[in-house]
């Protein structure tokens, strides 16, 4: 793409969700989510092929969707408040439509389907960015209405998100289906924890995110969209190899990888609000997705020379530069000897 | 405690700047050194513990333990010198910093203080372990080793985080020194049988109790020596540790909650031993004298007297130390034949004498002859079960039997007979393998001197 056009899609798409975080009035913010909507369309269609098109046309139209209930939320909470502030939604049929607008738009369960579908048909930047920076806008709003949230739906759709993120990952070969089906996962982790202590989602989302974009660069460094395909980094670079691993298990959640470390907190919330169940069951559930984790590492890590591999090589073109990749992989294995620093957030 | 733990995690750095001719000396020797540093816990002078700070402490259950595991980091190294030495020397430092690291979350586990400290590390040394089964393992049934490990640990263990936490928001600190002196009996209600369980189960499945313990033989087979070693003698003493530690909160549950479990362990040793004398995998059959070992700590732990207590704790270092020097012996066999069935390579006696001794004193001590540390454990635990119940004398005096037999079975089936005509052109044995066995065996037969120091805190 010309430059100068990327540039100004990209700063279009940085500025709707900037909209989005910083307005204060409704409309602003159902313009802001437009904005990025139909900006992103653009970077989605990068690679031009009938299959970027079929994903590119599910996105806008789950998003379109998703924007249209938000405004009609947004107008029944100005018909029964009078005003276009965003605070605490009052009434309860606003704040459910606009609950289930937002999950729409995250992709959470039952609105999931779109996520690996699109996420399949665009290419490994196109899906970084997709997967991580789409799903700030949704989460902020969800931060700011949290106190009226109906806590029945939202925690449905987190446990069932968990759920299927697990098992539908269960079955995947192709990378970016399975880092769709952990970005359900994830989600899920994220709204369950949402009305009782909002900024563990946000630090959830930080961690997601840090580990999200160390998952696609390393992806995207050796070019690998299949699990077959990702075998080959051992004779690449092996190097990679060992990161992967890592940052995998820490996505899984094992201790003593900071993966662990939002899972860890948001247990430890939900078990101080009395609610003993719902943690444990979901963290069983979260083993799930540590089991196609570690399948994954099976066949790039831990079985190398002399076991032979199942591939035609690739043909190599010239290293890609991963920028940001130390300081990203010290941030998605290492941090959660920093957890007593949370305290800075009371 | 530093004083053991940063040395411990420079033995990281120490392996990746060494030279090539240098790592093995260079990592054995430091690790001896430390190893040394710990015998110095034992010297506990009251009945207290020794609180090095307010993370870290050492009492007279965790010191023999922590004795043990600083002791085999260097047995492990001597142990995989030989299967690592064709590859290339990157591979051997992954490997050792592998082991480094999983001693270092060993180290801190077994004097960790606060409970979830406790648990991380505890989940912590899942990771190590499984990167050792799963990349040096020899067989393609290792991957599903790998999981098997991971998975049935995990299933256990999360509830065991969520008990922690709700334990702490009831009584405020999960310091394990503070929790000794607040005590209180727990309330009888469904919720509470509940946390027993949550509590209990993690520690079961790493003991491993009877029904859960389908993920051992398959790790024990699969794993290369230095990791069958450090998980038949350290990983299976962390449940038994954690059991002994938490217990002590969840009274009085555990007079009722502990029946489906006891009989689960006694009927599983007799099970295990039964069936080790039908194996014909010589790794397999160690690895399920090893649960049928660990049954007993967990009946000796579940009945909760003093004199069961120090039966446990004298029996997870005597079951530490044979174990792991019947995995050396059998990685000697496989080193040489490349297989792990015991009638290939029978009839050892007559090419290696040496090793047959070695043999012959590990099966000794396996079958807990007198006056072995073994049999101190064995018979406490007896003893105080027959006080607990008159008729468990029947079945425990089967499993001793039983244990006894297949001890010699696999000594008379490897050792003596005639030799397989196929085995007779073996290498001798090496004076570092022997060195291994000594090194085993000597503070198996010190400790039967002075057994007053792994007896624990009901001592």
């Amino acid at each position: 793409m010309n430059p100068l056009i990327l540039t100004i899609i990209l700063m279009t798409v940085f500025l709707g969700t900037m909209i989005v975080m910083a307005s204060s009035h409704w409309l602003m913010i159902w313009i802001g989510f437009e904005m990025n909507l139909l900006a992103i369309i653009p970077i989605l269609m990068k690679k031009y092929s009938p299959r970027a098109m079929e994903a590119s046309t599910k996105y806008f139209l789950t998003q379109a969707t998703a924007s249209m209930l938000l405004m009609m939320a947004i107008i029944i909470n100005l018909m029964h408040s009078g005003q276009w502030t965003i605070t605490k939604v009052f009434n309860p049929t606003a704040s459910i439509i606009m609950t289930l607008a937002l999950a729409m738009k995250l992709g959470l369960t039952p609105f999931h389907f779109w996520v690996p579908e699109v996420t399949q048909g665009i290419s490994l930047t196109s899906g970084l960015i997709l997967l991580t920076w789409q799903k700030l806008a949704p989460m902020s709003i969800l931060y700011q209405i949290s106190p009226s949230i109906n806590l029945n739906i939202l925690l449905t759709m987190a446990v069932l998100s968990i759920l299927v993120g697990g098992w539908g990952g269960l079955n995947q070969t192709q990378l970016r289906k399975i880092m769709a089906y952990s970005s359900i996962a994830h989600m899920g982790w994220m709204t369950a924890i949402l009305v009782y202590n909002p900024t563990l989602t946000m630090l959830n989302m930080l961690i997601y995110i840090m580990m999200t974009l160390t998952m696609f660069m390393l992806f995207i460094h050796s070019s690998s969209t299949t699990t077959l395909s990702l075998s080959h980094t051992w004779n690449k670079a092996p190097l990679i190899t060992t990161l992967i691993l890592i940052t995998l298990l820490s996505m899984g959640g094992l201790p003593p990888l900071s993966g662990f470390m939002p899972k860890w907190m948001i247990i430890q919330e939900l078990t101080k609000n009395s609610s003993i169940i719902l943690p444990t069951l979901m963290a069983i559930m979260a083993l799930l997705n540590l089991y196609f984790y570690t399948r994954l590492t099976y066949s790039t890590s831990l079985t190398m020379f002399p076991s032979t591999n199942n591939m035609k090589m690739k043909w190599q073109f010239e290293t890609k530069q991963i920028t940001l990749l130390p300081p990203l992989i010290i941030a998605s294995s290492l941090l959660l000897p920093l957890t007593p620093m949370l305290s800075i957030l009371d | 405690m530093l004083k053991i733990i940063i040395p411990t995690i420079m033995l990281m750095p120490l392996t990746w700047l060494s030279k090539k001719n240098m790592i093995w000396i260079n990592t054995t020797t430091y690790s001896l050194l430390i190893s040394l540093i710990s015998l110095s816990l034992l010297n506990q002078p009251n009945n207290n513990s020794l609180n090095f700070s307010l993370m870290f402490f050492s009492d007279p259950l965790s010191a023999p333990l922590l004795v043990l595991t600083t002791w085999l980091l260097p047995l492990m190294l001597m142990a995989s010198q030989h299967h690592l030495s064709k590859e290339p020397l990157i591979r051997k430092k992954l490997y050792i910093t592998m082991l480094a690291m999983l001693q270092t979350f060993l180290i801190m586990t077994f004097t960790a203080t606060e409970l979830i400290s406790f648990y991380i590390l505890f989940e912590a040394t899942l990771v190590p372990t499984l990167i050792i089964i799963t990349r040096w393992g020899n067989q393609t049934e290792r991957l599903n080793a790998g999981l098997y490990f991971l998975f049935y640990t995990l299933v256990g263990s999360l509830p065991l985080l969520v008990a922690l936490i709700s334990i702490q928001n009831l009584t405020g600190s999960l310091n394990f020194l503070l929790i000794q002196y607040w005590n209180q009996a727990l309330p009888d209600s469904w919720s509470n049988i509940f946390l027993w369980l949550a509590c209990m189960m993690a520690f079961m499945v790493k003991m491993p109790l009877y029904g859960l313990h389908l993920w051992l033989p398959k790790a024990h087979v699969e794993a290369p020596i230095a990791g069958s070693m450090v998980l038949a003698a350290i990983l299976l003493k962390l449940g038994g540790y954690g059991m002994l530690r938490i217990t002590m909160m969840l009274n009085p549950q555990t007079n009722f909650m502990a029946y489906p479990f006891l009989m689960l362990s006694l009927w599983g040793m007799i099970m295990t031993s039964s069936i080790c004398l039908r194996q014909t995998d010589l790794k397999s059959l160690i690895a399920y004298s090893s649960v049928s070992h660990m049954a007993l700590v967990i009946v000796a732990v579940l009945i909760q007297t003093p004199w069961s207590y120090m039966g446990a704790t004298a029996l997870m270092i005597a079951h530490g130390l044979t174990s792991s020097m019947l995995f050396c012996l059998a990685n000697s066999n496989y080193e040489r034949t490349h297989s792990r069935t015991m009638i290939l390579a029978r009839g050892l006696q007559t090419l290696l004498p040496l090793m047959a001794a070695w043999w012959l004193l590990a099966s000794l001590t396996n079958l807990a002859l007198p006056p072995s540390i073994n049999l101190i454990g064995e018979l406490f635990v007896v003893m105080s079960s027959f006080s607990w119940s008159n008729i468990t004398i029947i079945l425990m005096g089967a499993n001793i039997t039983i244990t006894a037999l297949y001890s010699l079975y696999m000594l008379i089936t490897t050792q003596r007979g005639k030799y397989t005509h196929h085995i007779n052109s073996i290498k001798p044995s090496f004076t570092r393998e022997n060195a291994l066995m000594a090194l085993h065996m000597t503070p198996l037969l010190l400790l039967s001197l002075n057994p007053k120091i792994i007896l624990g805190f009901t001592y």
